[in-house]
């Protein structure tokens, strides 16, 4: 009983000395409760589709996306300089976060599938958020695409850009994507829906994708990326396609570097097109005929406004 | 039996008087200030932690990297990946005390040197520092305003952006404690 009382006895005074000198015990139990991870990615942009970022508020994003020609195979080689002669795509936009969660977009690109001339406009929403302590095991963001057509309307009725009335230039994009970083690697699943408002024969109006990419960081300032859709096509669709143009599964590799003020992708890809309505159910070109480009984002982030009431 | 009753008699009588020792600030303001020739930059946290023992004249501080607001994202993203390494360090802490003999328990204001160590992206460095400590009815309040070299914390700036970042970084705190209670 005796050393019992004196055990305690030991145990009390030890704690009150402690807790004389050594304040930070009385934070233990304090702090951000479940604090977030930050920076799954670097941009906005995985390669070819969206990352969970999203551009927090008053942040400007002019962004530059460009594919150039194929690099070998056919139309390659040192004839077009290796791609660099032609584009396939070039997309230039604009966006901005209105909140911290919520970001809009707004963008041209050349388009490369069967409609050209696209304007696309977005919004992207940051639903959750991973926690370092995993009572958020993922982060989850929202994304959703309008795209239309500018360009004049085939005449043939047939083709996929014969526009009867403004409704068939229209196509969707929506996503849920999901991230979740492990310390230098980020890993995305991206479900996909895009509905084309008109397609061309056999091909399919609404269509189911799976999205999966990532980044495995190599440094402070760069890392390796990647990026792969699988879109999930009917037999009688994929059948058809067997028997006249042959459709890939668009994949991306390519390096993220970050100089600065600006987040800049070289990436390699057999997909063509910039848009998710396009490159998704629209690429044609393989990796094993050498049909593949090299590319570029360049994104570039401003602050706006907040600059008075941040004096205060 | 009686000499526990005893102990837990004497438990019971010494936290309040202990409570009565101790002041703690649950949102100490935390700023920093950088002036170059092309940039300032500026950023500023009220999720910092602090406390203080007016007897031993203790003092800690505690603030997560993570917490500092920028104006600019952008730049509150390369100060978290790039140079605090908010991942790797996720705190700034401060431990340290009071030099001078100043009795803390009565009110007034009084100009004291602190001394202590801060840990800082994980580099240890002792600092001596001037500060004022207002003790007011109960409450106490202590501002301080001291100058980091980045360089002695081994945070690297590259040379690209050197110029936008000052060598000196002077730093701001304010904390406003209230006694705790056990």
């Amino acid at each position: 009983m005796k050393i019992i009382v004196s055990l305690m006895l030991l145990a009390g005074i030890s704690f009150y000395a402690q807790a004389q000198d050594d304040l930070s015990k009385l934070f233990d139990s304090t702090g951000v409760r479940h604090p977030k991870v930050l920076y799954t990615y670097k941009g906005t942009r995985i390669i070819m589709g969206h990352s969970t970022e999203t551009l927090r508020k008053h942040e400007l994003d002019f962004r530059v996306d460009h594919r150039f020609g194929d690099m070998a195979g056919e139309f390659g080689g040192v004839k077009t300089f290796y791609g660099m002669d032609n584009s396939t795509d070039i997309r230039i936009g604009l966006e901005y976060g209105i909140t911290d969660r919520l970001m809009v977009g707004l963008g041209r690109s050349k388009g490369s599938g069967a409609q050209r001339q696209l304007v696309d406009v977005l919004a992207k929403y940051r639903l959750l958020e991973q926690t370092q302590d995993d009572h958020m095991p993922v982060s989850v963001s929202l994304l959703g695409t309008t795209v239309i057509s500018c360009m004049t309307s085939e005449a043939d009725p047939h083709q996929a850009a014969y526009f009867k009335d403004a409704a068939d230039r229209m196509s969707y994009v929506a996503q849920a994507i999901v991230s979740r970083k492990f310390g230098i690697l980020s890993l995305t699943l991206s479900p996909t829906f895009v509905h084309r408002n008109r397609v061309g024969y056999m091909d399919m109006n609404n269509l189911f994708a799976m999205g999966v990419g990532g980044r495995l960081k190599l440094s402070k300032r760069v890392g390796l990326i990647a990026e792969y859709y699988y879109p999930f096509r009917s037999n009688d669709s994929k059948d058809y396609y067997k028997k006249s143009t042959s459709l890939y599964n668009p994949l991306a590799v390519g390096v993220e570097i970050e100089t600065g003020g600006h987040v800049f992708h070289i990436n390699f890809t057999n997909a063509t097109a910039i848009q998710e309505t396009q490159f998704i159910p629209e690429t044609t070109s393989s990796w094993l005929q050498g049909q593949y480009r090299w590319g570029f984002n360049i994104s570039r982030r401003f602050t706006l406004f907040g600059k008075k009431d941040w004096k205060k | 039996m009686k000499s526990l009753i005893c102990l837990l008699f004497l438990a019971l009588l010494s936290s309040p008087l202990l409570a009565q020792d101790i002041f703690s600030s649950k949102n100490t303001h935390f700023s920093f200030f950088s002036s170059s020739p092309l940039e300032d930059i500026e950023a500023k946290t009220e999720k910092g932690v602090s406390a203080i023992n007016i007897k031993t004249k203790a003092i800690y501080f505690k603030v997560p990297i993570a917490s500092f607001q920028f104006r600019q994202k952008l730049m509150q993203e390369h100060f978290n990946q790039n140079y605090l390494e908010s991942d790797k360090y996720p705190y700034a802490e401060f431990k340290g005390k009071v030099l001078d003999d100043a009795d803390l328990s009565k009110d007034g204001t009084y100009q004291v040197t602190v001394e202590g160590i801060l840990n800082l992206h994980g580099v240890d460095k002792t600092y001596k520092e001037k500060g004022t400590i207002t003790v007011k009815g109960g409450n106490i309040t202590a501002g301080a305003t001291f100058n980091i070299r980045i360089a002695d914390h081994r945070i690297d700036i590259p040379t690209i952006v050197v110029k936008n970042i000052a060598e000196v970084v002077a730093v701001t705190v304010n904390a406003l404690y209230t006694v705790v209670n056990r």
